[in-house]
C-alpha cells in the first residue's frame, strides 16, 4: 500500500485529507508541524509527500521545507497545497519551488487522486 | 583620478557617452567647415595647416573614442575604466578647444567662450568637485596664456589687426576685460549648473523616499490580502473536507435526504470560495494602479490548459466539453494571476451559463500585433439590453440572479481590468439562446523581448 505524509498545521485538513485518501486506499501518516513531518520522512520513508506553504511560524516555511526535502530526496514526489490562490500574495515564482504539484485548498478529493495516480 | 562618476547605470553611462561622440562629430563639422570657410573667403590670416591639423586630431580621437565605445558593449568596463573613459575625453576636447582657440586670436575669438560647454557635459558625469577641478585648471590655463602672451613669452596670433604684434598697452586693454570676462563666465556656470544639479539630486531624493514608502504599502497591502485569503479560504477547506467525507460515507451511511442537504452546503461553499477570490481580486486590482508586478513572458497553452483543468470538475459535472486550442509557441507578456483572472472568470462564467451537456472552448492565435484570445460557449446569451452593463461593477444580470442566488457582480469587472492593465482590450457578442464569446486582443510579444532587455 503506498504511504501518503500529509504535512499541514491544520488539524482539520490533516483529519479530512487523511480520511478521504484513506478511503481511497492509501496509508496516511500526518505531521502538523514541518519538523516532525522531515524527521518522518526519514522515519516512514513515504511514497508522496502533502505539504502546506502557510505554517504559523513563517508564512512561506512551505517553500523552506520543500527544497529542505528535495534536497534530501530528489526523487519523492511533493505537492504543495495552499488557500492562497494567488501568486502576487506572496513573494516567489511557482517555477523557483521545486514541487511536483501546486494545488489550492480545497482541492476536491477526486482530481487529487488523479494527481496523486500520476506519481504512484 | 579617483573620481565618482554621478550617474549609476552603466546604460546610462553609455547612452551618454553616445551621445558625447555625435555631438563631438556635430563640433568636427562645425569648426571644419567654418575654418574652409574663413580659408576660401580668406577673412582672416590664419595659421591653417596647424588648425586643419588640430581639427583632424579631434576627428581620430571621435573615431577612437567610437571604438572604444563599440568594444565597450561587447565586454562592459568597469566604474573605474568608464570613469577614465570621460576624463580622457573632457581632456582631450578642453586641449583641442583650447590650442584651436590659442591659434585664432585667443581672447580675441568669440567662440573661447564654448570652453562653458565643457564644463556643463562634465557636470553632467560628475559630482561638483571634479566640476570645480577641471574649471579651476582651465581658469589657470586661461588666465597662465594671458599673461604669457602679455609677456611675451609666447606669440599672440592675431585675429582682427592686418599683421604685425600688436603693443603691450593696447594688448592688456582689449585683452584683459576679455579674460575677465571668460573667467567669470566659467566660475558662474560653473557655480550654476552644480547647484541645479545640486536642486534636481535633492528633488531624486524625495521621490525615492515617496518610492520607497509607496513599495512598504505595497508590501503591506500583499501581506494584508495574504492574510485575508488565507484566513477566509483555510476554513472554507476544512468545511469543504468534511462534507466531501459525509459524501463518501466515511461518516457513517447517510439516508439520501441527509446527502442531498451536503451537496446543497458544498455548492454554497464553492460559491464563497469564488465570491471571496472575487472580493480579493477586486480589492487587488483596484489597488494596483499604474505600477503592476513585472510581467514576464508567459507561454500561453500551458496557461489556457491549467486554468481548464481547475474548471474540470464543475464541467463534467454539467457534462460540458472543455475544449483549447492554441499555438505552441504564443506567447503573451503577462503575469499568471491575471491570466488566472481573466481565463478563470470567463470559463466559469461559460460553464455556469451553459445548460448541461454544451461545449465551452478557448481558442488562442496570433493576429499582426495582437494575440486574439476568444473563449466561447453555447450557453443561454446574454440579453442585448444588458451587454453594456455587464462590465459594471456589481452588475448582475436578470439570467444570472435566477440561476444562483449568491454572486458579487465583480467578475467581468474584474476581468476588464486585468485585461486593461495588460495593455489590451476586450468585447463581447453574444446571441440570446446560442450563446455568447468574448474577445480578448492582448499585445503580442516582440522578438526582441525574447532577449534580456538590460542587456545591450
Amino acid at each position: 500500500m503506498s504511504k501518503i505524509l500529509i504535512i499541514d498545521d491544520d488539524l482539520d485538513i490533516l483529519e479530512t485529507m487523511g480520511s478521504l485518501l484513506e478511503a481511497e486506499g492509501f496509508q496516511i501518516h500526518s505531521a502538523e508541524t514541518v519538523e516532525k513531518g522531515l524527521e518522518m520522512i526519514e522515519t516512514i520513508a513515504p511514497d508522496l509527500v502533502l505539504l502546506d506553504v502557510m505554517f504559523p511560524e513563517k508564512k512561506t516555511r512551505g517553500f523552506e521545507a520543500a527544497a529542505q526535502i528535495k534536497a534530501g530526496h530528489p526523487k519523492l514526489p511533493l505537492f504543495l497545497l495552499t488557500a492562497i490562490n494567488r501568486e502576487y500574495a506572496f513573494d516567489f515564482n511557482k517555477e523557483d519551488v521545486p514541487a511536483e504539484e501546486f494545488l489550492n485548498k480545497p482541492v476536491k478529493i477526486d482530481r487529487l487522486v488523479k494527481l496523486i495516480r500520476n506519481y504512484i | 583620478m579617483a573620481s565618482k562618476i554621478e550617474s549609476s547605470e552603466y546604460t546610462e553611462l553609455s547612452r551618454v557617452t553616445g551621445w558625447f561622440v555625435v555631438l563631438r562629430w556635430i563640433a568636427f563639422a562645425g569648426v571644419a567647415g567654418t575654418l574652409g570657410a574663413v580659408r576660401l573667403l580668406g577673412l582672416f590670416e590664419l595659421p591653417f595647416a596647424l588648425l586643419f591639423a588640430i581639427t583632424s586630431l579631434l576627428g581620430l580621437l571621435n573615431l577612437s573614442f567610437t571604438a572604444w565605445l563599440r568594444l565597450g558593449r561587447r565586454a562592459v568596463p568597469s566604474r573605474r575604466q568608464t570613469a577614465a573613459f570621460f576624463h580622457a575625453q573632457i581632456v582631450c576636447d578642453f586641449a583641442l578647444l583650447f590650442l584651436l582657440v590659442y591659434f585664432t586670436g585667443f581672447l580675441e575669438n568669440p567662440f573661447c567662450t564654448f570652453f562653458v560647454f565643457h564644463i556643463l557635459m562634465s557636470a553632467f558625469i560628475f559630482s561638483s568637485r571634479v566640476v570645480y577641478a577641471y574649471v579651476g585648471a582651465l581658469v589657470a590655463m586661461v588666465t597662465g596664456a594671458f599673461l604669457a602672451e602679455y609677456l611675451g613669452l609666447i606669440p599672440h596670433f592675431q585675429l582682427w589687426s592686418r599683421g604685425g604684434s600688436a603693443a603691450a598697452a593696447s594688448y592688456l586693454g582689449q585683452n584683459l576685460p576679455r579674460a575677465a570676462g571668460l573667467v567669470s563666465l566659467l566660475l558662474i556656470s560653473a557655480y550654476l549648473i552644480t547647484s541645479i544639479k545640486r536642486r534636481l539630486e535633492e528633488k531624486g531624493q524625495r521621490i525615492e523616499v515617496e518610492l520607497d514608502r509607496y513599495r512598504n504599502l505595497d508590501k503591506i497591502k500583499s501581506n494584508f490580502i495574504l492574510q485575508v485569503t488565507h484566513e477566509l479560504r483555510g476554513p472554507i477547506a476544512a468545511v469543504s473536507g468534511y462534507h466531501q467525507m459525509l459524501l463518501r460515507g466515511l461518516g457513517g451511511e447517510s439516508p439520501p435526504k441527509s446527502l442531498d442537504i451536503v451537496r446543497k452546503a458544498e455548492h454554497r461553499t464553492d460559491n464563497l470560495l469564488t465570491i471571496i477570490d472575487e472580493m480579493i481580486d477586486y480589492a487587488y486590482m483596484k489597488s494596483q494602479g499604474e505600477v503592476g508586478r513585472v510581467r514576464g513572458r508567459l507561454p500561453l497553452r500551458g496557461a489556457i490548459e491549467e486554468n481548464l483543468e481547475l474548471l474540470e470538475t464543475q464541467a463534467a459535472a454539467k457534462r460540458i466539453t472543455l475544449a483549447a486550442n492554441c499555438p505552441k509557441d504564443l506567447c503573451v507578456s503577462a503575469t499568471r494571476d491575471l491570466l488566472k483572472i481573466i481565463l478563470g472568470n470567463l470559463v466559469h462564467n461559460a460553464i455556469k451559463y451553459s445548460p448541461p451537456g454544451g461545449r465551452v472552448s478557448v481558442t488562442a492565435q496570433g493576429e499582426g500585433r495582437e494575440v486574439h484570445l476568444l473563449v466561447s460557449d453555447q450557453g443561454y446569451g446574454i440579453e442585448p439590453e444588458e451587454l453594456d452593463k455587464i462590465f459594471e461593477e456589481f452588475y448582475r444580470t436578470r439570467a444570472a440572479r435566477q440561476l444562483e442566488r449568491d454572486g458579487t457582480g465583480l467578475g467581468l469587472p474584474i476581468v476588464k481590468r486585468a485585461v486593461e492593465s495588460l495593455a489590451g482590450r476586450m468585447s463581447v457578442y453574444s446571441e440570446l439562446g446560442k450563446g455568447s464569446t468574448f474577445h480578448i486582443f492582448l499585445p503580442a510579444l516582440e522578438a526582441t523581448d525574447e532577449q534580456d532587455p538590460d542587456h545591450r
